[in-house]
This record gives C-alpha cells, structure tokens and sequence, in this order.
C-alpha cells in the first residue's frame, strides 16, 4: 500500500510514543481498524473490489483536501470548492477541443480556470482583506450564478477519451484515479515539506504578522495557496465527471464538507499554522468508510445523517482538540 | 447600566453609543440609500401594510443574523444555524395542531432550541473542539433529526396563529423591536457583560473572574433559540414545515453579521450592525426582484455587493470596523 509507505518514509518512528501522538498516523490507525472490523463483521466488505471503490471514492475527496489542506495550514478556509467542483465538472464539455481527439485540451483549459476563479480568491483575501470564509463564499455564490447561466440547470455528458480513461481505466487491477491521487499526494508533501515555499505557507498560518516582517511576501504567498485549492478542486471536477459520465449543477456540493472533515480529522488544526497533508489521506479514506458503513445499515436518511455527524463528532474528540490556552 | 447609574454616566451614554457606531456608521448610509431606492421602486413600502409585509420577508434573516452575531462576539460560530432552523419549523409544524396546542408547540420549539445550542456549546468549549468543526458535524445531526420528524414537507400550523405572524400585522416588526430590546437588557446582565470580555481577550477575561466558558455556553444556547424562533416563523409564513427550509440561512447568517461589522475573532462588532446587514442583505433580495433581474444576475450581484461592502473599507484605506 503506498499510503502506508509514504506514511513511514515521512514520519520516521523514532520512538513508539511520539508515534502515537501523531494525529496523521494515529488516523491511518483508525482506517485500517474500521476496516478490520468491518471485514469481519460484514462478508464483502473487505473485499478486494470493495476496498477498491472505496480507495477510488476517495481519491475524489483526497484531491479536492488538498486545496482544502494547503488553504487551512496557511490560516484561511475555502468554502467554495464545491462550487468549483460543479464547475469544472460541468465546464469540460463547453469548453473548446481545437480538434484534440484525445481531449486534453478542454481539460487544461478547465484547470487553468479554476486556478484562475482560485486566484481570485486568493486576491480578494490578500489585497482586498476579505475574510476568507465572506471570499470564497461570495465565490462560490458567484459561482452559481454563473453556472445557471451556462448549464441551465440541465446535466451535460461528456464523451472526453482522457477523462473517460482517469474515470474508469485500471491498469494492473488498481483504478486509474488512484494513481493520478497517488502521484498529486506525493507532489503536495513534497511542496509542503521540502521546498521554502511550503515553510512559508505554515509561517503565514502560524503568525502571519511575524513571517511578513521576517520577509515572507505573504500576499504572493496567499494567493498561491489559494490558486493551488482552485486547481486542485479543479481536478477533483473533471475526474469526478470521468468517473461518473455526466455532471450536474450541485455535483461538487458534498465536498465541500468532506473536505474540511478530512482535513480536521487527520489533525490539521482549522486555525492554521500547523497539520499535514499526510493526515488528510486517511482523514478522507475514513471519511469514505464511514459514509459506506452508514450506507449497509439500512437506515432512513435522517439516521443515515445523524450517525454521520455523531462519527465525525467521536473521532474528531480523537485528532481534532485544541491545546488548552490558559 | 445599574452599576453606572447617576448624572455623568447617563450624560455619557449616547455619546458612547454614537461611538460604538463608528465602523458601521457607512454600512447604515448603505443601507438608507437600498431601502430609499427600495421604497421608491415600491411606494407600497411606505404604508402599515407594506412595512409589515417587508419586516416578514426580512425577520427570520435578522434573527439569524443576530443569533450567527452572538456567536462571533464570544469567538465562535455556528455552521448549523440552517439545519437548527429547519428543526424549529418542522417541530412547529409536527406539534402546534397536536394535542400540545399552540402554547405546548411553541415551547417544545424553545426547549429544543436551547438545548441544542447548551450541547453545542458544551461541546465546544468545554471538550475544546474548534467550533467551525463541531456546528458542521451538528448540522448533520440536526438536519437528520429534522428529517426523522418530517421526512417531507408537511404538517400544518394552526391558521390563526398564522395569521397572527405572518398576516396583515406588523406582528414581525414588533417582535423584532422586542428582541432587539431583550438583547440590550441581556448586555446589562452579568453573562452578557461578559460575552464581550469572553471573546476579546478569554484568557484575561478568565483571569478576570470573568465566567467564560458559562458565558459561552450561554451565547451558544441563546443562539439556537433564536434560530428555531426563525424557522417557527418560516413555519407559519409557509403553513407548514419543511425539512431543509433552512439550508440557506447559515450562509446568509454569516455574511449579514461580517457586513455588520462582527468580527470573526470575536468581541469585535454590534448587535445593531448585524441587524443593520441583514436588512441590507432582505432589501437587496428584494430590489433585485423588483427590478426583474434573473436570478444568474442576483447571485452574481450578491457576490460582488458582500465582496465590495467588506473590501470597501480598506480600498479606502480608513481601518475597518474589526
């Protein structure tokens, strides 16, 4: 399992007790025992094929917190991923192929509107001084209106052969999704961990007031972050339209919350400065699990609802507490 | 004010009144100016009938707005105010034409609302779980609860007492004086003193003396009051309840309160402001109507009107009002 590696390879186990105490593991911890213990408590769910699409469902969430991680660490929220998710799900099939037979190019020029609408925002927040959270929810009311304008409010299909490939394709049994996830994961702990520009995003968080005076630029800096949650929500857009062959308005709207669920439960704190990217991957393989366990109970959606939200509740008493402050 | 009564400290009290409205002193021209336009497109406006009309439209958006503003003056926030208000507009309409009666409905509504607002609120500041985190869990369990207790749009309020709020009365209107006027007598109280201290500064506040956490708590439980008060009241407008009827609210409670001038951090921002952006936001809604804009237009013009009202004060380099 590569989540597991790139979980090791980054967080050395110099001890077994700070090991413990950290939230990114201590969460991957909680996936592989839901998992055990509903393998066992329920034939078919440890399945192969099960844990497969569970893995590829949650590629989807992975990617759209990873904006959501970059934008929380650097001491903001996001709230219109969603709505860039509809976007861009929608927006593939409008957009212009210049005669591309393998569809690359209405998926690029997607991506790059998204980073653009994540820009934006970014804008607003570092000249402007909107409140992140007033920003991307003005965005993302924006958003919706532009997307009357060009859905209309009926769903688009696509039959864009790169999309259709990321969407459905399983090259030695493991989804295609996967790897795209897989590969963008590696990249995003390598910007936040290794390269000063990830220092500078959990300085920005930290203090935003002491790393401009040592000499961050912090306005560039936000708005990079910001961009990088409009592309990622991007791609989380035109792979869900992949796997699901059609987009619709309102599409993008449940991850939104998953993706700050996956973001807090894999221990970032939602006041920024300090988390990982590697929190987030299991932060959203649980998120999954838990939305699929909810789904075999066989339960109205008002229980289904309420057994969510108390899960979340319970695990985030595991990996979300604030340090006492007096 | 019992503490400060006597000659001077009365011979103080509009002056520091007018000072509390320094930051919100442009949005209150804006919103003159919307309600002028507003009452220009619409002459009716200007009549018993019209202004009650117009405070039914804008009452459940203020006292969100309110209910969101308390909230952030102690440092918090509730991503839940949409699902707690649909939870008030289903049990109203579940439980008014049943054999509690309109007297047991209603107190049924504001026992649940205080009650999920005390959990909520021990929740967060007691087990110390980010509040932005814990209201958006909440709002799963409150809007599944809403669906548990009417799965469809359904159930009924009894007619007169719909005619009471929502027909020609200016009941809306009234009640909404009154909050505001309970608010300023809550100021006066100890917790509500405190609610300030609690948000600006808890660590001194505590140190202090100051009750923190109750006061918290407290601002948490007035809070979900005053968002069932707001789905009762979308109940009776409509007749009857509806399961997601709130959805929006919590959305629209935040950017009414951020254009009011209530700070995110907390103890930063008045009541009046939070008001004040709510009418903004209902007289916007409305002149939009009026002048037959699509809805791809509101929702553009929305976006850019919040964006411009917040980023206005720094454009023009005056300090805004956090």
């Amino acid at each position: 399992m590569s989540i597991a590696e790139s979980e090791t390879t980054r967080f050395p186990p110099r001890r077994i007790g700070s090991l413990l105490k950290n939230r990114a593991f201590l969460t991957f911890l909680i996936v592989v025992l839901v998992w055990i213990v509903a393998g066992f408590a329920k034939p078919g769910f440890g399945s192969f094929g099960h844990l497969r699409y569970l893995l590829e469902l949650a590629a989807v969430i992975g990617l759209v917190a990873i904006g959501q991680t970059f934008v929380v660490i650097s001491g903001g929220i996001d709230l219109s991923v969603g709505a860039i998710v509809t976007v861009s799900a929608v927006g593939v099939p409008l957009a212009a192929d210049l005669g591309d037979p393998t569809g690359t190019v209405p998926v690029l020029i997607i991506l790059a509107a998204a980073t653009g609408i994540g820009f934006l925002n970014g804008l607003g927040v570092a000249l402007l001084r909107v409140h992140p959270m007033i920003m991307t929810l003005a965005m993302a009311t924006f958003l919706q209106g532009v997307l009357i304008l060009v859905a209309g409010g009926s769903a688009v299909s696509t039959q864009n052969p790169l999309l259709h490939w990321f969407g459905n394709a399983r090259p030695l049994g493991v989804p295609a999704a996967v790897y795209l996830w897989v590969v963008v994961s590696a990249l995003t702990l390598l910007v936040l961990h290794a390269t000063p520009f990830g220092a500078r995003i959990f300085a920005l968080g930290a203090n935003p007031l002491a790393s401009a005076l040592s000499g961050v630029n912090t306005r560039r800096t936000t708005m990079a972050v910001y961009a990088i949650g409009g592309l990622s929500a991007g791609l989380a857009g035109v792979l869900l339209l992949g796997m699901n062959g059609q987009g619709y308005v309102g599409i993008g709207d449940p991850y939104l919350l998953a993706s700050i669920a996956a973001v807090v439960l894999g221990g970032t704190s939602i006041l920024g400065g300090s988390g990982t990217y590697a929190g987030t991957i299991p932060g959203a393989i649980l998120l999954v699990t838990i939305t699929a366990l909810i789904t075999v109970v066989n339960a109205s959606p008002g229980w289904r609802s309420i057994l969510f939200g108390s899960l979340i509740l319970a695990l985030l008493l595991f990996s979300g507490r604030e340090a006492r402050n007096r | 004010m019992s503490v400060t009564s006597g000659p001077a400290s009365r011979r103080l009290y509009w002056p520091a009144q007018m000072q509390r409205n320094r930051g919100v002193r442009g949005l209150f021209v804006v919103v003159a100016l919307f309600v002028a336009l507003y009452a220009y497109l619409f002459p009716g406006l200007l009549t018993v009938g019209g202004v009650s009309k117009f405070a039914q439209s804008w009452f459940p958006l203020a006292l969100v707005s309110m209910s969101q503003a308390l909230l952030m003056l102690t440092g918090g926030i509730s991503l839940s105010i949409g699902a707690t208000v649909s939870l008030g507009a289903v049990i109203a309409a579940t439980t008014m034409t049943g054999p509690l009666g309109v007297v047991g409905g209603l107190a049924v509504v504001m026992i649940a609302g205080l009650a999920i607002g005390a959990i909520t609120g021990v929740i967060v500041v007691r087990l110390r779980l980010p509040a932005i985190v814990v209201t958006l869990a909440a709002s799963f369990i409150i809007g599944g609860a809403a669906l548990l207790i009417l799965p469809r749009p359904g159930g009924a309020i009894p007619t007169w007492f719909s005619d009471l709020l929502a027909g020609n009365t200016p009941a809306a209107l009234i009640l909404l004086i009154v909050t505001a006027l309970l608010w300023k007598v809550y100021l006066a109280t100890p917790l509500g003193l405190s609610l300030y201290a609690a948000g600006e500064n808890p660590v001194g506040a505590y140190r202090g003396g100051v009750p923190v956490d109750i006061a918290r708590i407290a601002a948490y439980a007035i809070s979900g009051l005053l968002a069932v008060g707001a789905g009762l009241f979308v109940a009776a407008q409509t007749g009857s309840g509806d399961p997601v009827i709130g959805t929006a609210f919590t959305l629209n409670s935040i950017a009414a309160a951020v254009l009011g001038g209530v700070g995110f951090l907390g103890g930063r921002g008045t009541m009046r402001g939070a008001i004040a952006g709510s009418l903004l936001l209902s007289v916007m809604i409305n002149v939009m109507f009026f002048l037959g804009f699509p809805p791809v237009a509101q929702y553009v013009a929305q976006g850019l009107i919040i964006i411009g009202a917040v980023a206005l004060p720094e454009i023009t380099g005056r300090r805004g009002p956090r």
